[in-house]
């Protein structure tokens, strides 16, 4: 490939694989297995990579046609500070993703799936560090305010709960979720990737193209998986449902759907030149592929149980099944699977907080929509503190006691509390004081 | 050009092309084997997606290249692309659309340092073996051998 590889000072690395030691225990098990899992690919390098031969115009936005910018002072206050907020927020996503890989890789019932998401895992490091080399690299501090040290250490002290984005702050219940996130929700990363391509900010843009090739990977480790189970569930393993899997999907859905920012935003990114289409429209285009996938696997589903169907009599019998909402051939519609509505328990966007139903129906009683959504996600998540968070906040909006932007600030975080060491364990659920809140509106 | 050519769109493979590489594979075959795809498309992802292409046609797949870039095999020390699988949907095969695929998998190979394209193909398949000397395959110095050990 055409690409530069280079590492970050010693000291940063260092730092990276003190995180590693930490948050990613098994990361040993990876190279003493590769041959194994992955013949004859190249070994894993944790470095950054940056492409070679990208274009040095500016693509989109304000400075179309100028030259690419290669230093942050040279794209100017405003954009620069956006942009830096884009890096840490792409650098929380990938440490983030390990740390909830991490939690449950090793309940995966296969070896091959298991070894699928450690390389994951390592390839999100990698990422990680490629955004830490794009912030040590350049003096970011005229914007940021922080040294290089600080920005570094405090990425690295984020825990699961304390990211920039939701989705990385919620717990895996069990090596569904591993999957599944793979499929949904690195499937965002993929569309903020190709969309960043044409950044005007060089070294960024640079960094895409190699991330984008092992993203491939990644949603490959999600989705490849799910066609095996669905097809297991099909044939009667009682170990694998697509119930389960219905219920994955609707725990990450809505918050891949707001990964990728309000619905009203992204003028800004395009207009500095970051990224190439608005929220809404990636949104739109993500939430399409993913019904395009979720098809696919019902296709699997029904070949697998019914293997004397043709192609078209197996594409025929889901869309009646869909349609109809029966039972067919000895299939029910809820043996497959579907994607929530795009309103379906969101907490940030347009439909934070309204209570909409799995199909896109309208709650108007909050009890009733809990135990809707009781119904609809997996058991242990409802345990969760998320999910108590939520469920009290929905309920102050309903009751017209908080407004809806208050209750999309007040999610519970992880706080460093002290401690030095970059990866610290010092970090606490840490509410922030809720100033006294006045009467607001209800969401209904 | 025809109107088919000026609508089809090649690019680079993706995880959900399996279902559509099934399908054409099923068509061209007569039997469904998806469990031997999900195999061969993970290897390829995880190597170089972009040295494998799709043809798309509104939205539809209807024709796949895949494809690797290596060195060192069988003493052939110069970076070379290997086509391994491709195939184009019957009904829209005779448009041209494998010849763009190949194209695009040369164009891939040669950015990233291949000097020779490389296949295999059975001496039985006649209509395989035209389409690859169509685009600018011709017989190798190499032979292949094989040995039946079961």
């Amino acid at each position: 490939m055409n690409v530069e590889q280079t590492t970050l000072p010693k000291k940063y690395h260092d730092a990276v694989l003190h995180w590693q030691r930490h948050n990613f225990p098994d990361y040993g098990l990876l190279p003493e297995n590769w041959q194994k899992y992955f013949p004859n690919d190249p070994e894993f390098c944790l470095c950054a990579k940056m492409e070679v031969g990208m274009g040095d115009k500016v693509e989109v936005g304000d400075a179309k046609g100028e030259k690419r910018r290669e230093k942050p002072a040279e794209l100017g206050e405003e954009p620069a500070k956006h942009l830096i907020a884009i890096i840490r927020a792409q650098a929380s996503t990938e440490f983030g993703s390990i740390q909830q890989h991490e939690g449950t890789l090793a309940r995966a019932q296969d070896d091959e799936d298991r070894f699928w998401v450690l390389r994951v895992m390592a390839e999100e490091l990698r990422h990680g560090y490629q955004m830490l080399h794009l912030l040590v690299e350049q003096d970011w501090s005229a914007v940021s305010g922080q040294k290089a040290e600080e920005i570094v250490e405090e990425i690295l002290s984020m825990q699961t709960g304390s990211h920039v984005l939701d989705a990385f702050n919620l717990e895996y219940d069990s090596f569904v979720d591993n999957v599944v996130f793979a499929a949904v929700i690195d499937r965002v990363g993929k569309y903020q990737l190709s969309m960043q391509r044409v950044c005007s900010y060089k070294p960024f843009a640079a960094s895409m193209p190699p991330m984008l090739r092992e993203e491939a990977f990644h949603l490959a480790a999600g989705v490849i998986p799910l066609r095996r189970w669905v097809q297991r569930a099909a044939q009667g393993n009682a170990l694998i449902t697509t119930q389960a899997i219905q219920k994955a999907f609707n725990k990450w859905m809505p918050r891949g759907l707001e990964m990728f920012g309000h619905e009203k935003g992204g003028e800004s990114n395009i207009r500095f030149g970051f990224k190439n289409m608005k929220n809404a429209e990636a949104q739109s285009l993500y939430y399409e592929e993913c019904k395009r996938m979720v098809a696919d696997l019902n296709q699997r589903f029904i070949r697998a149980r019914l293997p004397k169907l043709s192609p078209e009599e197996a594409e025929a019998l889901a869309d009646r099944l869909m349609k109809d909402r029966g039972k067919h051939e000895g299939i029910s519609h809820e043996d497959l699977i579907q994607l929530p509505d795009k309103a379906f328990f969101r907490r940030k966007g347009d439909a934070a907080f309204t209570m909409v139903g799995f199909a896109g129906e309208a709650f108007t009683d909050v009890e009733d929509y809990v135990r809707h959504l009781a119904a609809h996600l997996p058991e242990p998540y409802l345990h969760s503190r998320d999910m108590k968070q939520y469920v009290e906040s929905l309920r102050q909006v309903a009751a017209g006691t908080m407004t809806t932007d208050q209750a999309m600030k007040k999610m519970p975080a992880l706080k460093r509390v002290g401690g030095m060491c970059p990866c610290s364990r010092s970090v606490r659920w840490v509410m922030e004081a809720v100033e006294e809140l006045p009467a607001a509106h209800s969401q209904s | 050009m025809s109107a088919v050519a000026e609508q089809i769109r090649i690019r680079s493979l993706t995880e959900l092309d399996v279902a559509r590489i099934v399908a054409i594979d099923e068509r061209l075959t007569g039997v469904y084997r998806p469990d031997v795809w999900e195999g061969r498309i993970m290897y390829y992802l995880r190597r170089d997606p972009d040295a494998c292409q799709v043809a798309e046609l509104n939205g539809k797949v209807v024709g796949f290249m895949l494809s690797d870039l290596r060195g060192g095999e069988f003493g052939l020390e110069e970076t070379s692309g290997w086509v391994e699988r491709f195939g184009v949907d019957p009904d829209f095969q005779g448009r041209s659309i494998g010849r763009r695929l190949f194209e695009a998998v040369v164009e891939h190979m040669k950015r990233h340092g291949a000097t020779a394209m490389r296949t295999l193909v059975e001496r039985s398949d006649s209509d395989l073996a035209s389409f690859l000397r169509a685009v600018g395959f011709e017989d190798a110095p190499l032979t292949a051998l094989e040995m039946r050990i079961a």
